[in-house]
């Protein structure tokens, strides 16, 4: 299955990814009329961090949702009627990535359903000029890892 | 190679019980097993619903077609057998039959693995019983159905019990501009889920509401019928009138049923990690049985959602054949109030010698995790519950809170980086 992989060093945090999240597929907010994203770029003290959902294989917020609002879709994602949603918040309470965006004024939780493309690229990745945010099959990524990796080992 | 074609088991397994335990058991039950015959025994004369979601219902945040999860067409869909306003009266382990008695009539239903998963009932007690006419809890469908009809000519009503299920049906009833009072015996809302702080909060938050009104410290010593309503008395001396009452003090695990079988019942039933009972074949899922902590590997009564969901689909799991274990959660919970969230997770309570506390403290956000030797076994929010999640990751993976401040999502929370966001 194909993920998010995001390099810090690159981002600068420009926030074009945020601009065309919340574009394409981001939430209103109820008093300001503000588009709010998906994706999360936040400032931490060792540079940017990303807050976006993993798709996670065991989700703990599709047991915890007692609405039947968050579901495992037929491809494996973890998809969400966010007509459903009552914002009781327990899918915040059990995400251990954080990445449930709570809206306060609407009541409601939402995260990325990868509605805006979920074969081709997502709109963040296309958004990001900096080469800092990627889509692809971490499995093929994390074995050019190990590759590299084996090579750097003291030949005996 | 020669293929040997898988003998079909046509065995029965028939579930007690009709909400999340009792649903995610059967899907998995059907997954796993797609020749056998599955039964499920609901008492209630309509399909699945979300319990949780009765208190919204009756507030009107949510629609009938929200409420129920699951309609007939699912379990059509998936080939399990729907019984009604079926109640289960007794059950044979030796003989492995349900007594049954269904809209009236009584039956017996034979089984090859049982789950029981019947959940709980309200509590009352002496000085307020159940009345049909205006003393109920609020628990199930008909609750709701019964407060909603009564909402609409009453203008008054008292609660008994500031827990969750109090507040929130107090919250619910006042959108129908029923004046309501509730009463607490101890000095804190919210039970469990808060501190004298929090307390305050959501207190402060919902009697802002001009007809909230909360009484802690105080309860309920009598109750009479006074013509066509009821009259309190308090544990002050003070006396009022209501419309109806509303008993949330508690619950109790509905095992009467079960009386005179070889299942061990301490108040709860107790079952191992596989969720099976000390009978052949039985299993327990959901409100009715014991559950592990997540960390301190002590069994506990953990009534919530997610425990049963998972308790659920790994009685199904063993019911099939397959071994597997629960690994247990943490007691938790969350709630809004007028847009005043309050998330709780882990041990909140929890006072000792070796604990030691964070807060943040602003005038919108208050939150406070406890530590014990470093690490982190308690985590409360108002106000601003963002990224709570990362924090009960942290509780149950026990990781040293030195080593998870350093992490870059940490920062988010207001606790962490002792900054109003």
């Amino acid at each position: 299955m194909k993920a998010f992989r995001f390099i810090p060093d690159k981002c600068d945090i420009c926030r074009k990814c945020e601009e065309a999240c919340a574009m394409v597929c981001g939430t209103s907010e109820k008093q300001s009329g503000k588009h709010v994203p998906h994706i999360r770029i936040c400032q931490g003290p060792q540079g940017p961090f990303l807050r976006l959902c993993k798709h996670c294989e065991d989700s703990p917020c599709v047991d915890a949702c007692i609405v039947e609002s968050l579901q495992r879709g037929p491809d494996g994602l973890v998809i969400q009627d966010e007509s459903r949603c009552i914002g009781c918040f327990m899918c915040n309470m059990v995400c251990p990535h954080g990445a449930m965006k709570t809206i306060m004024s609407k009541e409601k939780a939402f995260k990325c359903t990868l509605m805006c493309g979920k074969t081709e690229t997502p709109t963040c990745v296309y958004a990001c000029d900096r080469g800092a945010l990627f889509f692809e099959d971490l499995r093929a990524h994390n074995n050019r890892i190990r590759r590299e990796k084996i090579k750097e080992l003291p030949k005996r | 190679m020669k293929q040997t074609k898988l003998k079909r088991s046509s065995r029965q397994h028939v579930i007690i019980g009709n909400c999340i335990a009792a649903v995610s058991a059967a899907e998995t039950l059907r997954r796993l097993n797609p020749g056998d015959s599955i039964v499920i025994l609901g008492d209630e004369a309509v399909a699945s619903y979300s319990r949780c979601l009765i208190t919204y219902y009756l507030g009107d945040m949510v629609d009938k077609k929200h409420l129920f999860s699951h309609s007939e067409k699912w379990y059509e869909e998936r080939d399990i057998k729907l019984m009604l306003s079926t109640r289960a009266l007794k059950v044979d382990t030796k003989n492995r039959f349900v007594f049954v008695s269904a809209k009236g009539k009584k039956k017996k239903i034979s089984y090859d693995t049982l789950l029981v998963a019947t959940g709980s009932t309200p509590v009352f007690l002496k000085s307020f019983p159940y009345d049909p006419d205006g003393i109920i809890g609020m628990r199930n469908y008909d609750d709701a159905q019964r407060l909603k009809s009564w909402a609409k000519k009453g203008k008054k009503a008292v609660i008994i019990g500031a827990g969750f299920v109090g507040l929130k049906s107090a919250y619910g009833l006042v959108k129908h501009g029923v004046r309501v009072k509730v009463v607490e015996l101890l000095p804190t809302v919210l039970g469990r889920m808060t501190d004298t702080e929090a307390s305050i909060r959501v207190r402060d938050r919902l009697t802002k509401h001009e007809l909230l009104d909360i009484e802690l410290n105080n309860s309920v010593i009598s109750t009479r019928r006074h013509g066509d309503k009821y009259m309190v008395t308090y544990q002050d001396g003070g006396e009022e009138e209501a419309d109806f009452i509303v008993a949330s003090v508690g619950v109790k695990a509905n095992t009467d049923f079960l009386e005179g079988t070889d299942i061990e019942i301490d108040r709860i039933i107790s079952v191992d990690d596989c969720q099976k009972t000390t009978a052949e074949d039985v299993y327990a899922a959901g409100d009715v049985c014991r559950s592990r902590h997540a960390v301190t590997r002590q069994w506990i009564y953990n009534a919530i959602w997610p425990v049963a969901a998972a308790q659920g689909r790994v009685a199904a799991c063993n019911m099939s054949g397959q071994n597997r274990r629960y690994e247990g959660n943490i007691p938790m919970n969350s709630v809004d109030f007028y847009e005043l969230w309050v998330t709780a997770i882990g041990d909140v309570q929890v006072e000792a010698q070796d604990i030691k506390e964070i807060t943040f403290k602003s005038s919108g956000i208050y939150q406070k995790v406890k530590l014990r030797d470093g690490i982190p076994v308690s985590f409360m929010a108002t106000g601003n519950v963002d990224g709570a999640g990362m924090i009960r990751g942290a509780i149950v993976g026990k990781t040293p809170w030195d080593e998870f401040i350093r992490r870059p999502q940490a920062q988010i929370l207001p606790v962490v980086n002792q900054t109003d966001i």
